[in-house]
């Protein structure tokens, strides 16, 4: 008898428990649809422009007055910054959080994405396109109040950048020829930079930030070895000067990063007001997207970019919630299935790929057979929950450079299966197919381990390359060792990956898309083999891009990239799946919010400001001009 | 002076230990396929040129055996390394090592303030209901995963609004005058204390009780019961300081893990503790951090078993006599 009530005891205690972790979950009201279909009206501000008041040449936004004060938090996945040095970071995190601080002479436009000035006043580009001439504001200051001048543009190019000092990936993509640019100063306002051939991507290196040359220069002359500590996440936040719109005011390891505004910053509102509008910028470091999820549900976080799987909920809960949700459309990550194009023996004198599965890969019909059994839009509505956009060009989609001549087409599996006649291939009795040699159709399909979306994707292509015949073996490996076999040993079939590149840039992605490239997945050249003969799309690719970065008008460049997309789009080294779309949720009590998806939500971070309810704070801000 | 020497001795054999500990920790990790630069090499605008500069910047160039004597050169100097993003290894521990003391520390605390007595008063409580509702407490306690306990706290903490979701300190910290602010780490603390809280309070609670139940079986007890001594002093004097042995071998144990005891709690907390930064590096091979700790966890290790046994010494006349 008692043991029956201790049992009903712990069966009761066991259902609170149970019970209190069940929540009902929100009916998914909405389609995909309508997530998807950027329904806000956005109505942009005019172009800032300069404005000079006493001398001094102020940026002037045009976005609507705002109030003063207030925090926002935002959030950053990871470990949280390595360095507050701009130009030693190496990860994306410590880019960011140290280019808050330090603007650049140019920023890219947010909607158009074309180079605007920011710390420069103006700019021009010679008619040879080997001469910018920029031209700096009177007047600015750093944080500390000295003057910014010709002076700490032409250290920060030719002590720091072409010197080669901390991260040299803006020097490594410079150089022409094994030629680097050159810089000049006419005179304290006026700086000129010559480039030793016309070199379009040149201009939007010049958004790199511009360091405080009586901060700087003591460090430049202690060494390399010194640079690479300097500024390091030890450094007490008032050493730091800075051009940017916020200082850092605290840095708690793996906790958050915390921003104060810069009394000195140099872009002001309508009424000659010095913004940043907000007192406080914080990024909480969080560990993981669950975690990030939480805090932003309890209200810790301002906004939170939202994964495929939360957007329908989160949908849903937004008419009666203190947020907005904006779709910003595709990413600049593209989702691709690549087949290894290798004919190349390796040291030992075999080769890479099996001869037999060199005849499959390097035949075009086969790739295109593939190609069109990729069923696109089934993987975008089963893997990315419909949040995402199906992907057909080596260009992301919302890259300036979108060649959109190329056009979508759906899953065609008859197409795919004359494809693969007209190579000779043949289905036995149980559909299962050879190639004209009588061999199997069989072979490896790698992805990372652990990337639970491109381990679905493999699934799903799986099935839709096994109704062709073919036998895939999917094989999700430690990321590590699928690098490896990438960029080392060479020895795969099929494997299906991600890049991020630049809306802005196609030139960027020349590690991947040219022949001798460092990243050249489909056919990688190890150092011996860097003279082999080339493919003669590879050849008309490389092409491409040559000229490409030569050109200097952007209708000159775009007809090249054009080519190139075209060119990938014919020949399918790469078979492009999809780009995920981003969306964000932000707190309603933000305001001056314009996303774009260039720029993100927070882009203008200084013309953002708080207003807890509209009525109040409109009527504050008119009484507030009342009183001017 | 028996005891220095003994220490002495202890102290001694370390040394070989630490050293084989070393070895094959450092060529596990070695010879993972964990490549330190594969983030970079996969990064379309990283220069062939860079990833040279960073091979050779973290000596992955050469071959294991002189990397590991390297590192054991330094480590015998006292100097840690640096991590592969170049900052100081003592720093970083330096950073997190106060935050994990600060949870461990309270917990051990609390666990060994709670544990104890309930484990008296359940022994001497046998089969009342009083015990065996410890004893169901006690169970569910041991049964439930900490992780799984962890995120259920947090979603408490999310539903509810009661309790700050992770982390130590709020935002605005640093302008709190030192009352909020102690207030402010108790409220963050609280969860996380009460996951690990529970957790080992259940284990310690049955260890004491079953102890004490043996002594209170014992020969001794029913005599000094028989002779008519009084129960408080058959308990207190004479039954606890018996019950209490084996006890601080646990101690030892304990001190062991101050310092990576609670991983998994501080990682679902996201506490910016020990445990977080470990994991990362061990993710990203990062040697000299990894290295760090796995010594500074054998260290820790050995000395709490040498405090446990000198503990021991003093304590049990019997162990005394026989060394």
């Amino acid at each position: 008898m008692k043991r029956v009530m201790y049992v009903i005891l712990i069966l009761v205690l066991v259902l609170g428990l149970l019970k209190a972790c069940i929540r009902r979950d929100i009916p998914d009201t909405n389609t995909e649809k309508a997530v998807t279909t950027r329904e806000q009206k956005i109505i942009f501000p005019e172009d800032r422009k300069t404005v000079t008041i006493k001398g001094a040449d102020y940026l002037e936004s045009q976005a609507p007055i705002g109030k003063f004060g207030g925090t926002f938090t935002a959030s950053t996945i990871g470990e949280g910054p390595k360095t507050f040095n701009p130009f030693n970071s190496k990860d994306n995190i410590s880019s960011a959080m140290s280019e808050i601080m330090y603007d650049g002479l140019l920023t890219t436009h947010p909607v158009t994405g074309q180079p605007i000035p920011k710390l420069a006043k103006s700019f021009s580009i010679s008619e040879n396109g080997k001469e910018y001439t920029i031209n700096l504001r009177h007047g600015i200051k750093w944080s500390d109040g000295k003057p910014i001048t010709a002076d700490d543009v032409v250290f920060t190019w030719r002590d720091i950048i072409l010197a080669g000092l901390g991260n040299t990936s803006i020097r490594d993509s410079i150089v022409i020829d094994g030629k680097l640019p050159t810089v000049h100063k006419i005179d304290d306002y006026t700086v000129k930079f010559v480039t030793p051939e016309p070199f379009a991507p040149f201009i939007r290196m010049l958004s790199s930030p511009i360091a405080p040359k009586h901060i700087f220069e003591p460090a430049v002359k202690k060494g390399a070895q010194y640079f690479e500590t300097f500024l390091s996440t030890n450094t007490k936040p008032k050493d730091l000067v800075i051009s940017g719109a916020f200082k850092l005011k605290e840095y708690v390891p793996a906790q958050r990063v915390v921003y104060e505004r810069n009394p000195n910053y140099y872009i002001i509102n309508k009424n000659g007001d010095k913004l940043p509008y907000l007192d406080r910028l914080v990024y909480l470091i969080v560990g993981d997207l669950n975690n990030e999820v939480l805090k932003f549900e309890a209200k810790e976080l301002d906004t939170i970019n939202l994964q495929g799987s939360k957007v329908a909920r989160y949908k849903a809960m937004e008419p009666h919630s203190d947020f907005t949700i904006h779709n910003l459309g595709p990413n600049t990550g593209t989702i691709y299935l690549a087949m290894n194009l290798n004919n190349r023996k390796n040291n030992d004198g075999k080769f890479y790929v099996p001869p037999k599965k060199q005849a499959w890969f390097n035949d075009i019909n086969f790739r295109k057979a593939v190609d069109y059994a990729v069923d696109r839009k089934n993987i975008v509505l089963n893997i990315a929950n419909g949040i995402g956009e199906p992907l057909f060009t080596a260009e992301s989609l919302n890259s300036i450079f979108l060649n959109t001549n190329l056009k979508p087409y759906d899953k065609d599996l008859n197409k795919s299966r004359e494809l693969l006649k007209k190579s000779g291939f043949y289905w036995d009795k149980q559909g299962r197919l050879y190639d004209k040699f009588n061999n199997r159709v069989e072979f490896d399909m790698l992805t990372n381990a652990g990337n639970t979306e491109r381990e679905a994707i493999g699934v799903m292509i799986k099935q839709d390359l096994e109704d062709l015949g073919m036998k895939v073996n999917f094989k999700p490996i430690e990321f590590n060792s699928l690098v490896n076999k990438l960029v080392n040993t060479l020895h795969w079939d099929m494997v299906i990956m991600g890049f991020t590149g630049s809306p802005l840039e196609p030139n960027g992605g020349k590690n991947v898309m040219m022949s001798d490239g460092t990243l050249h997945v489909y056919n990688m050249r190890l150092e011996k083999d860097k003279n082999s003969p080339r493919y003669d799309f590879e050849k008309k690719i490389d092409e491409m891009f040559i000229k490409g970065a030569l050109a200097t008008k952007f209708e000159d460049r775009k007809k090249y990239y054009d080519e190139y997309q075209k060119i990938i789009y014919d020949e399918k080294p790469f078979v492009y799946i999809y780009s995920p779309t981003v969306i964000v949720a932000i707190r309603d009590k933000f305001k001056n919010i314009f996303p774009t998806s260039l720029g993100g939500v927070t882009y203008n971070i200084e013309e953002i400001y708080i207003c807890e309810s509209p009525e109040k704070c409109y009527s504050e801000l008119i009484s507030e001009s009342k009183n001017q | 002076m028996e005891i220095l020497k003994y220490i002495f001795k202890r102290i001694l054999q370390t040394i070989p230990l630490l050293i084989i500990v070393s070895l094959i920790s450092f060529f596990i990790i070695r010879l993972s396929p964990v490549d330190p630069l594969a983030e970079l090499r996969l990064n379309p605008s990283v220069s062939k040129e860079t990833l040279e500069k960073e091979t050779q910047r973290l000596g992955l160039d050469k071959p294991i055996i002189i990397q590991y004597g390297k590192w054991a050169k330094s480590f015998i100097k006292g100097d840690l390394g640096i991590t592969s993003n170049g900052e100081q290894v003592s720093t970083k521990l330096k950073e997190r090592i106060p935050n994990t003391l600060l949870l461990t520390v309270v917990v051990i605390f609390l666990t060994w303030a709670a544990g104890i007595p309930l484990g008296i008063l359940a022994a001497l409580k046998w089969k009342t209901p009083f015990d065996r509702i410890l004893t169901v407490l006690t169970s569910v306690g041991m049964a439930i995963p900490s992780f799984f306990f962890a995120v259920l706290l947090l979603i408490f903490a999310v539903r509810t609004g009661w309790f700050p979701v992770g982390g130590l300190t709020s935002a605005n910290f640093a302008d709190m005058g030192f009352f909020s602010q102690v207030k402010d780490i108790a409220h963050h603390l609280f969860l996380p204390v009460i996951v690990l809280f529970t957790i080992s309070l259940a284990g310690l609670q049955r260890q004491m009780r079953a102890n004490m139940l043996d002594v209170l079986d014992s020969d001794y007890v029913k005599f000094a019961r028989a002779k008519g001594l009084n129960e408080f002093k058959v308990v207190y004097k004479h039954a606890l300081r018996n019950a209490v042995n084996p006890l601080i071998t646990l101690l030892g144990f304990e001190f062991a893990g101050l310092l990576s005891g609670a991983a998994l709690t501080e990682y679902v907390f996201q506490y910016p503790g020990l445990g977080r930064l470990i994991l990362e590096a061990v993710l990203k091979s990062d040697i000299n951090l990894v290295m760090a700790s796995l010594m500074m966890g054998a260290i820790m290790l050995i000395l709490g078993n040498l405090i446990a046994d000198i503990l021991l010494i003093i304590t049990d006349p019997r162990i005394r006599v026989k060394s």
